[in-house]
């Protein structure tokens, strides 16, 4: 019952009723409480037939009737099925009030009943706002040019329209937060022209400015999001992270790059459309999530080796390294940056200044390739030559070379194992972190559910209150079968009694009319049967007058909670005003 | 409201009692509505006496804030409520935000935000001012020897664009049918139009 009542004052509550502290059941609910829980409650049920009931009792006797007939007559219609009249809100019993208040607090919405409302999310502001935005305008009547007046011009299309042009400023401080040199400071200071003077266009001022901004909110909002999600798996602090993407990308426009020039090389064409082909290419590849998983340790040294490769290629190329990696810096600032406004004369520098290093590059390729064939060419003839010399003893240099061969093998099976003993723990570590990555983030799924506390006691009580009723459905069968069991024994002695008695009965009549003791023993035995059978039923007698005893006491109780002698009284003390009154308006 | 990490810094600078007084604060703030509103180009706009005590990267600094700052406001229209609690979390004192917001929305200043610098860029469809119609009645043709049709031809009124130099009037003919299509088109927007607003 405790339970029932703090949900429904709970309920009550948010309706709006001012249910004070120290009531905590519906016994302790005064009639103005009530009436007042009531007519909230019809309130947001329906608000039209609320409107018409006060929220309190008012002192007249004739009135307090009327507005109990009132209230008990909204409730019948809304589908309160139970019994309602004036009394059950003036002289309120306990159990009606519960059953009444349990109706309408179940009829209550279930908008209302809820207390935080998460479902005006931002896309229902959004639509809101849009709607009131197109009303306003709807609203506003249409002018004619010469008629509009310039408070009006944010509605109206003004007089002259520039084209939304954005250039790019130069700004004091430096984006990357590495710290100027002291001659940059020096410019800033000193020579820098201030921002809104760097163009000359009005609207191309407000426009780069705009675009100024933008670019830095986005850049800063996918750099969050990247680092949301990849940078915080990969667990490096973000200028590694960032390091490590620095070098990642400049590797992929390497190859690009130079596979790009080999081909171009073959082809023998160079144009403008090739570099901007190369750049399509990888930009395409550029969200290509395959590059940030964990390469094994063989992947790893493979790229070393290549990287090994290409910086000594590129050492060999001395200067023009310098400009390559200048254009791949700027290429890359281009790719990392949300660049909107670049040019495309700028981008055609590029790519002329990228044609020349290309054929400048394509020579020394050609002449590093002779090279290369030359050295090779060399290495065989070595090779031959000393295959020549040891041909006189061939034997022993045969089986010297089977050794050999033996004992590498040898050691490229113990590596294996080695690798092995590695692998096995690392894959434990990873599998032990993704372990706690699913556990973390279950634990943060847990804490953002909404923090409703009422609601998950009230289920653990509803369960703890199921699982009692499921121990006591069974204990009461265990009863009942007990009692058949004690019934049937009961049966089976009576009716063996019975037969009993009647056997005995008839021998001894029979030897009766003989003999005078048996006769007297007859006599006996009828009185123990007789005084048996009173016996029997007195004890029946005990246990049905025990059981009337409980039901009248669980009665007694009911009807204690009724008050319904402070009930009486009270009608009494009405009565008498109310007779009051009337002789005085006769 | 966001706001870039620079334009946050230079208006905490701004905020800053120790980098701006109070005088220097308000000289500021007027030099920056100027720099954008009134004289663009002006270089000489940041060389007021009171400003050439402090250091010339934080002023720099600052009226780039400023005037990025008083943009995005005007652009998204934020009313003074979201103006004071994005410039109290970058610890402006409540005096200052109050001299902030006043300058913003004096009627000096409105206007030209308004007119001037944002509701005039961009593209826009020409807006429609008036419509002229007439009525012809086509009797043959030279394909068709009889032709016995009446003719709408329309011109749609546009506004002069006084950047493009020319009127962008639509001229048009069409049948009655086509004529009532595209009027019936027209109600079901404008019905639709008003669904939109009232949801």
């Amino acid at each position: 019952m405790e339970e029932v009542d703090k949900i429904l004052i709970h309920a009550l509550k948010q309706v709006g009723t001012d249910v004070p502290e120290e009531v905590d059941s519906v016994k302790l609910f005064s009639s103005e409480l009530v009436v007042e829980a009531v007519v909230s409650c019809l309130r947001v049920i329906d608000p039209g037939l609320g409107q018409g009931l006060p929220t309190s009792l008012p002192p007249g006797m004739s009135a307090r009737f009327r507005v109990g007939m009132s209230l008990a007559q909204a409730c019948q219609d809304i589908g309160y099925k139970g019994e309602l009249g004036y009394q059950t809100f003036l002289y309120s019993s306990e159990p009606e009030i519960r059953s009444l208040l349990m109706f309408l607090v179940e009829k209550l919405p279930r908008g209302s009943a809820e207390s935080s409302d998460q479902s005006t999310g931002k896309s229902m502001l959004l639509h809101k706002g849009i709607a009131a935005a197109m009303k306003a305008e709807l609203a506003v009547p249409w002018l004619p040019l010469n008629c509009r007046l310039h408070r009006d011009a944010p509605t109206h299309a003004p007089d002259v329209l520039y084209h939304f042009h954005a250039q790019p400023l130069s700004l004091v401080h430096s984006p990357a937060g590495t710290q100027p040199c002291k001659e940059e400071r020096e410019y800033h200071r000193d020579l820098l022209p201030p921002v809104t003077c760097q163009i000359s266009h009005q609207p191309g001022v407000v426009s780069s400015l705009l675009e100024q901004h933008t670019a830095e909110c986005s850049a800063a909002q996918e750099w969050n999001h990247e680092w949301n999600n990849q940078g915080l798996l990969s667990r490096l602090t973000p200028h590694e992270y960032r390091l490590r993407k620095r070098c990642r990308l400049r590797q992929r426009i390497e190859e690009q790059l130079r596979s790009a020039a080999q081909s171009s090389s073959d082809t023998g064409s160079h144009s403008a459309s090739d570099l901007s082909d190369l750049l399509q290419t990888f930009k395409g590849h550029s969200s290509n999530a395959h590059m940030l998983t964990k390469g094994s340790h063989f992947n790893h040294t493979q790229k070393f080796t290549f990287t090994q490769v290409c910086s000594t290629v590129m050492q060999v190329w001395g200067g023009g390294v310098e400009n390559l990696m200048n254009l791949m810096n700027l290429m890359n600032l281009m790719n990392l940056f949300y660049a909107s406004s670049v040019h495309m004369y700028f981008f055609d520098m590029l790519c002329t200044d990228g044609i020349l290093l290309l054929s400048f590059h394509k020579v020394l390729n050609d002449i590093n390739k002779r090279d290369r064939e030359n050295e090779m060419k060399r290495d065989q003839i070595q090779v031959k030559k000393k295959t020549m010399d040891l041909l006189p003893h061939a034997e022993e240099n045969l089986h010297k070379i089977q050794a050999l061969v033996e004992t590498s093998a040898k050691r490229v099976l113990s590596l294996a194992a080695q690798w092995e003993k590695h692998r096995a723990p690392l894959i434990e570590e990873n599998r032990r972190l993704k372990e706690i990555c699913r556990i973390q983030d279950v634990s943060t799924e847990l804490e953002s559910l909404p923090q409703d506390v009422s609601r998950s006691a009230y289920t653990q009580r509803i369960l703890e209150i199921v699982s009692n009723i499921k121990k006591q459905k069974e204990e009461i069968f265990k009863i009942l079968s007990d009692t058949k069991e004690l019934q049937k024994e009961i049966n089976n002695l009576t009716g063996k009694l019975d037969r009993t008695f009647a056997v005995t009965d008839e021998l001894i009549f029979k030897d009766a009319k003989r003999d005078e003791s048996v006769r007297k023993s007859y006599k006996h035995l009828a009185a123990l049967h007789e005084n048996c059978n009173q016996l029997i039923q007195t004890i029946e007698d005990t246990g049905s007058i025990l059981r009337e005893i409980r039901d009248l006491e669980e009665q007694i109780e009911s009807e204690n909670g009724n008050k319904t002698v402070a009930n009486l009284e009270r009608i009494l003390e009405d009565y008498k005003a109310s007779n009051l009154f009337s002789p005085m308006m006769g | 409201m966001e706001s870039s990490e620079s334009v946050q810094r230079g208006l905490k600078l701004l905020a800053d009692p120790c980098v701006f007084e109070p005088r220097s604060f308000s000289v500021m703030l007027d030099v920056c509505f100027r720099s954008v509103l009134v004289a663009p180009g002006d270089a000489s706009v940041l060389d007021h006496p009171e400003l050439k005590n402090l250091d010339q990267i934080l002023v720099k600094q600052s009226h780039t804030a400023v005037v990025t700052f008083v943009l995005e406001c005007v652009k998204l229209n934020t009313d003074k409520s979201t103006l004071s609690s994005c410039l109290e979390e970058l610890s402006f004192s409540a005096e200052r935000i109050e001299i902030f917001h006043n300058k913003l929305v004096s009627p000096v200043h409105a206007l030209f935000c308004n007119i001037i610098c944002l509701f005039s860029l961009g593209r826009r469809l020409p807006e429609i001012n008036d419509v002229s119609w007439r009525l012809q009645y086509q009797i043959k043709s030279a394909q068709v020897d009889k032709v016995d049709e009446p003719f709408y031809l329309i011109t749609l009124n546009t506004e002069v664009n006084k950047e493009a130099e020319s009127s962008e009037d639509v001229n048009f003919s069409c049948t009655v049918e086509q004529l009532q299509d595209l009027v019936g088109k027209l109600k079901d927007a404008a019905k639709s139009l008003e669904r939109a607003g009232q949801m």
